[in-house]
């Protein structure tokens, strides 16, 4: 079914949400000018195009508690976190909702449902907003990501208005008939371009083969390892888990994980100092083929939903489409044996 | 709802102490279904917690036939096994697993089995070990040979005294002699020349530091063994122990849940020295 709803009843909308709900995510600036996701509290949201940070916290947190452990004379009571705060996500671009679905296939498909993850995502409600223009680094056409899914509402701006296509019956229950009205009218069309293309053609396979590949050094040699490639990115969820003291008792403690980054040396660190992937050229490899090979082996997808974040995050601009497209159009000759060659 | 990383609680039942910085805990869990219900592969690992310190993964060095109870031996080299190594009798800690793929030792019967070990690479052999001194019978000749760095930090000494008592073919070597020494002196794979093997119809299973593993199957390869007869343990970094955290990534395998024991015929194709 789908409505419309008038651009100026749209706060009135978003008040209604934070009235049933208490907790209303959206998109807006934060105070250092880079747009994101936040509580709603009447502030001016951003809606130009996606954000710089992705909605990722609001799922798998860059700090997480997971369990607390308390003493008891000699003997230990560990709880799990539970978070069963109703929310409602406004303003996740389609290459977002699809960074959802990816994780899901990770954290609710693989082993069965990993509660501090599900939880969140099943106590949240997503309204999606589609994008009219493509945006700056985006490649979400080549990803096949460019169209929601798996969201309860989608909202299609259109000049003065809000095109409104109820997905499912939560979602059609936020639709307060004083302000969200019955149309008959076609769904916009909503094709985008994106500028940058990548060729997805047997690329996982194509990439490992091409462990060896002399992009990889060449294009990592400008590497910062500074992280925020894998900090804006809405599907990098690698973590290490932390034990810490609550402050001021010696009997209890409590587990995080904390979001970490192939992008480092301690990523792979173990005691005696030695490091599996001392190298930039081998940390830049990990995170693409990462995205494009290894989820894909594993789980059927790719982790990466085409959104360009890291692109247009990286310091010195980085770009994994750039790496991915100069091995598929030049890859190793005798790529077969790249692997072995070099040991 | 379930969540694959909940540690459940076990109570530490004795504590042996090996050498200078290894210790063996026996443990128990708590819930004494849960441990009637235990079972294990040798070469699996389980996630011990040290509640306020921190989780690390180790593999189980006890017999998978005694499951009364789970033993584990753990060197001193940091900060959550240095807090694991204060802790005594009676004390509990957490546990998850066991997890990764053990040596399929149900293959290998008939075969001759070389056991090669580095250090604490011993531990999760001894596993394995048990599992064939348990079924002595329907294994061919067993060696089982060992290295380390000093005489001081040669492990299980007991163990190795009742393996020579059951003529598994018993030899260890140490980097650096003492004057009571009187086994070998060298590397690991300098034990290979005094041991009676044709590569045929034997079995090699490996643990210990990477570049030991990594000449051991060089070594290997050169007596005429094939890969597929040849299995080793890998180390690396771990948090999650069932493919969460990804640190454990060796080129498009997880050590975790497709190791720790893996073929060297995969290991061959593996990027196992990245640079
Ligand atoms: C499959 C497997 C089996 C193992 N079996 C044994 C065993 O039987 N006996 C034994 O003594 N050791 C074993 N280890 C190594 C053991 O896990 C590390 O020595 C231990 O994690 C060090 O923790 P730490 O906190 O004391 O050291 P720190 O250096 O302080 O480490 C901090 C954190 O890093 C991680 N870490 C550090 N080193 C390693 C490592 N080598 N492997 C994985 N994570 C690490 C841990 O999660 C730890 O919490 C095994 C490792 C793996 C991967
Ligand atoms: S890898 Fe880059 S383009 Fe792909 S989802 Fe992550 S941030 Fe977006
Ligand atoms: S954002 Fe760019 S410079 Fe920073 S770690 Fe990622 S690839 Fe390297």
């Amino acid at each position: 079914m789908n409505y419309i709803l008038k651009k100026e009843d749209f706060p009135k909308f978003l008040e209604l949400l934070k009235k049933k709900f208490g907790k209303v995510i959206v998109p807006a600036k934060n105070e250092t000018g880079a747009t994101c996701f936040q509580s709603y509290s009447g502030q001016e949201l951003f809606l130009e195009s996606r954000t710089d940070f992705s909605a990722k916290e609001f799922f798998r947190p860059a700090k997480e508690k997971m369990f607390s452990f308390k003493k008891k004379s000699s003997s230990f009571e560990v709880k799990s976190e539970h978070d069963n705060t109703k929310k409602v996500l406004f303003g996740i671009r389609p290459c977002g909702t699809h960074a959802l679905s990816t994780l899901d296939e990770l954290f609710i498909k693989f082993l069965g449902e990993d509660n501090f993850y599900s939880d969140k995502r099943k106590n949240t409600i997503i309204i999606a907003l589609q994008c009219n223009e493509a945006c700056e680094n985006g490649f979400c056409t080549s990803m096949g990501t460019s169209q929601a899914s798996g969201h309860d509402l989608l909202f299609i701006e259109r000049g003065h208005d809000f095109f409104v296509r109820a997905e499912t019956k939560q979602g059609t229950d936020l639709l307060d008939p004083t302000l969200f009205k019955h149309t008959s009218d076609a769904e916009p069309s909503s094709k985008i371009e994106c500028k940058n293309e990548l060729d997805i053609e047997g690329l996982g396979e194509n990439l490992y083969a091409n462990f060896n590949h002399s992009v990889w050094k060449e294009e990592s040699e400008r590497c910062l390892s500074c992280t925020s490639c894998t900090q804006s990115c809405p599907t990098c969820y690698c973590y290490t888990s932390n034990d810490e003291f609550v402050f001021g008792s010696g009997t209890e403690s409590e587990r995080f994980r904390v979001l970490d980054s192939c992008q480092l040396q301690r990523f792979t660190k173990v005691s005696g100092n030695h490091v599996f992937r001392p190298s930039r050229e081998g940390r830049l490899r990990q995170f693409v083929l990462h995205k494009f090979s290894y989820y894909k082996k594993y789980h059927g997808m790719h982790l990466c939903v085409g959104c360009g974040r890291c692109i247009t995050a990286c310091p010195v601009k980085i770009s994994l489409v750039d790496i991915a497209n100069k091995i598929q159009k030049h890859p190793l000759e005798f790529q077969k044996h790249s692997l072995e060659a070099k040991k | 709802m379930i969540t694959p990383e909940k540690p459940l609680l076990a109570e530490i039942i004795s504590i042996s102490q090996d050498t200078s910085d290894t210790k063996t805990f026996e443990v128990g869990f708590v819930d004494k279904k849960l441990q009637k219900k235990f079972s294990f592969m040798p070469g699996q690992f389980m996630m011990i917690s040290v509640f306020g310190f921190g989780e690390f993964p180790i593999s189980i060095s006890s017999s998978p036939y005694k499951t009364n109870s789970i033993k584990f031996t753990i060197v001193n080299v940091g900060n959550v096994t240095n807090a694991m190594h204060k802790l005594k009798k009676g004390e509990q800690i957490g546990l998850r697993g066991p997890f990764g793929t053990g040596f399929p030792l149900q293959k290998f019967r008939k075969k001759n089995i070389l056991f090669v070990s580095g250090g604490c690479g011993l531990a999760p052999l001894r596993s394995a070990i048990y599992a064939v001194q348990e079924k002595k019978s329907e294994f061919g000749k067993i060696s089982v040979l060992f290295g380390c760095k000093t005489p001081e930090n040669v492990l299980f000494n007991e163990d190795m005294n009742q393996w020579q008592k059951e003529n598994f073919n018993v030899l260890s070597t140490v980097d650096y002699p003492n004057k009571n020494w009187k086994g070998n002196t060298g590397v690991v794979t300098g034990l290979f020349k005094q041991v009676n093997f044709s590569p045929e119809n034997t079995i090699v299973m490996i643990c210990g530091p990477s570049v030991m593993i990594h000449f051991s199957l060089i070594e290997l390869r050169k007596k005429g063994f094939r890969n597929e007869q040849m299995f080793a343990s890998l180390e690396r970094l771990m948090q999650c122990g069932v493919g969460y955290c990804s640190h454990c990534n060796i080129g498009n395998k997880y050590s975790c849940i497709d190791g720790p024991v893996f073929n060297a015929k995969d290991l061959e194709k593996l990027p196992v020295k990245e640079n």
